[in-house]
Parts: structure tokens; sequence; C-alpha cells
């Protein structure tokens, strides 16, 4: 009797080992996964890439002295059901466009304030009793940061739609424009759409 | 038997031409044109199944490439799809420099593109870096 219940119980436990699903990782260069209802990283990748795309044939960041302009990121507004991080999608754009040699990006100001806080906490050093540790030479001088010429901004925002009993459309649309923050003329703007349709169960939260 | 010629040239021009207006800057579609003895409400299912049974699909009839006025390398390409089936696909482009080597870039991903049945399709892709010149283009089922 009592084998038999161990002979059970270690059946049972191969049984549920097998059920379990493996984790294993995602091939983000060929991934072949289905589509989620969701943002999920390849509409960012895409979208990213579309837009990176766009500016460059543009030509709107052409400088005309043949320099690069000095960008900062503004806000970057998340109007969708998800708990989205914008830099999920202006990570890549800012990568991209710093690599590309058109612009310089500022860390010193920013729609989210300065992306890098040791620009003013090095300043306030500088500025307090600590300031006189420290060789003034290797300390910021004052008037030394230079000011954004763009801005990007834009925001992210999500549409559901009954498409039918069953189904149901969602439409994601990523607008991006870039401010000239001299005189407030925009010199590029682009909407990207992303949409999916699927099952009434699925959620897109 | 001169006068026939003469009818004959016009009438082989004024065809020519005819059809060039109407295959390359505007298409009438199946359904939307009027239907012929090729092409009528008998015959388009048969021609659909012969799509499919002899697996008609894209092909890339021009890729060429030009410098944009930002100095970055363009790809245009112009193709067709033969089937009589929209088709969807992904491409993706990747990026040479001048000694062949790779540059690793966040745009080269993958990107949908869809082409309906018997139709041209065109789309343009942007290098993202200056030392791009050349290129390598890879394409994958939609699923």
């Amino acid at each position: 009797m009592k084998t038999g219940i161990f002979q059970i119980i270690a059946l049972t436990g191969v049984l549920i080992a097998g059920c379990e699903q493996k984790t294993s990782y995602i091939d983000t260069m060929h991934d072949t996964g289905k589509a989620v209802m969701a943002l999920d990283y390849r509409d960012f990748d895409q979208a990213a890439s579309e837009m990176v795309q766009s500016m460059l044939a543009s030509g709107a960041l052409n400088k005309a002295d043949g320099g690069r302009y000095v960008m900062t990121t503004g806000r970057i507004m998340n109007d969708t059901m998800q708990r989205i991080d914008t830099d999920q999608l202006m990570a890549k754009v800012e990568e991209e466009l710093l690599n590309s040699g058109q612009v310089v990006m500022t860390s010193a100001v920013g729609g989210k304030g300065a992306s890098d806080q040791m620009i003013y906490q090095t300043r306030d050093i500088r500025d307090s009793d600590v300031g006189d540790e420290f060789d003034s030479d290797t300390v910021a001088a004052k008037g030394q940061l230079i000011a954004p010429e763009l801005s990007i901004a834009g925001k992210i925002f999500q549409r559901n739609i009954r498409y039918d009993n069953n189904r149901q459309q969602v439409e994601y649309y990523f607008q991006l424009q870039v401010t000239n923050l001299t005189n407030g003329l925009r010199f590029w703007q682009k909407e990207t759409l992303i949409g999916k349709r699927g099952s009434n169960k699925s959620v897109a939260w | 038997m001169k006068k026939i010629t003469y009818i004959l040239l016009f009438a082989s021009a004024f065809a020519l031409t005819s059809c060039y207006e109407q295959k390359d800057q505007i298409h009438l579609r199946t359904e939307v044109r009027s239907d012929d003895l090729g092409n009528n409400i008998v015959t388009r299912p048969v021609a659909f199944a012969f799509s499919a049974l002899i697996g008609e699909g894209i092909e890339i009839n021009e890729a060429f490439t030009r410098i944009n006025k930002g100095g970055f390398l363009e790809l245009h390409i112009n193709g067709f799809n033969r089937s009589q089936f929209t088709k969807k696909f992904k491409y993706r482009v990747e990026w040479l420099d001048q000694d062949g080597m790779l540059i690793q870039t966040k745009t080269s991903v993958w990107q949908r593109m869809s082409a309906m049945g018997k139709s041209p399709f065109s789309f343009k892709v942007v290098a993202p870096r200056r030392e791009a010149v050349n290129f390598r283009m890879d394409t994958r089922k939609w699923e």
C-alpha cells in the first residue's frame, strides 16, 4: 500500500514537471512569436525605425553650417491604457540620432528634467562648502552648459474599437515632432500607426 | 496598300499608348473595371486557383540607391506581386560600410509590407549612418 502511494506521488510529480513551460530566450533578431494585443518590443522597434528613417530622409536635421544640432527630448506622453515607459521608444530614437552624426543630445535639460542629475550635483558641490575640497580646475565653471536648439516631443495613444461580436481592434498611434526651440518652428513630424485585431477576451493593457 | 499600312501603324501606336497609360499609371482593379473575356465572374476563380497552385508571389524588379540631401544612403525597391492574392511579407535591410562590415543599428528591424494581387509596390529605406555604402535585404513571411 505504502509503495503504491509513493508510486502515485512520483508519477504525479513527473506529470506536473512535464506540463511546466520551460523558460526560453526570445530570438529578438528573427522573432516568429505570435502578435499580442498589447504593445511589445517589436512594435517599439518598428515605430522607432520608421521615425528615425523619416527624420533622416526629411533633411530637417541638416544644419546650414554643416555642424550638429543640440537636441533634447521634451515631453513624451503615454496616453495608452498600458504602463509604458516612453524611454522604450525614445532610447532607440535618441541612440540612432546620436549615431547618425546629425545631432548631439544634451543631458542637462529634458521633459523629465535632466537625464543625468550629476550635472547639477557637481555644480551644487561647486557652490557649497564642500567645493573647497575639490581642485577648482576640475569643477565645472559657470556658463559651460550648452542649451538645446531642437526638442523632440510627442505622444503615444491608443484607441479600442469593437470590430464585431467576438473581435476588437486596437489602434496605437505614435506621434513625434521636432521643434526649433529658438523660434518655435516645427521642423518635422510623423505619425506611425500600429493596428491589431484580436479576440475580445485579449486585454490590451 | 500604303493606306492600310498607315492605318495599321496608327492603330498600333494608339493601342500601345492607351495600354501604357492604363498599365503603369492608372490601375483599374478587377471588379472595378468592366469584365472581359479573360477576366470575368467565371474565369476569376480559375485564375485565383491557378495562381495558388503554381505558387505565384513577390518579385523585385528594381533596387537602386542614392545619397539623400543629408548624405545618407537610400534604398528604393520596386517590385510586383505576381499572385492574384494580396501578399503580406516582412523585409529587413542591413547596411554595410566600405569594408563590407555590418553597421549595427536599431533601424535594421523587420518591417511589414503588403502588396495587392497583380500590383506593383514600392518602398524606401534610409541608412542611419553616412558610412553605409552598400546593403543587403532579407525577406520572410508575415505570419
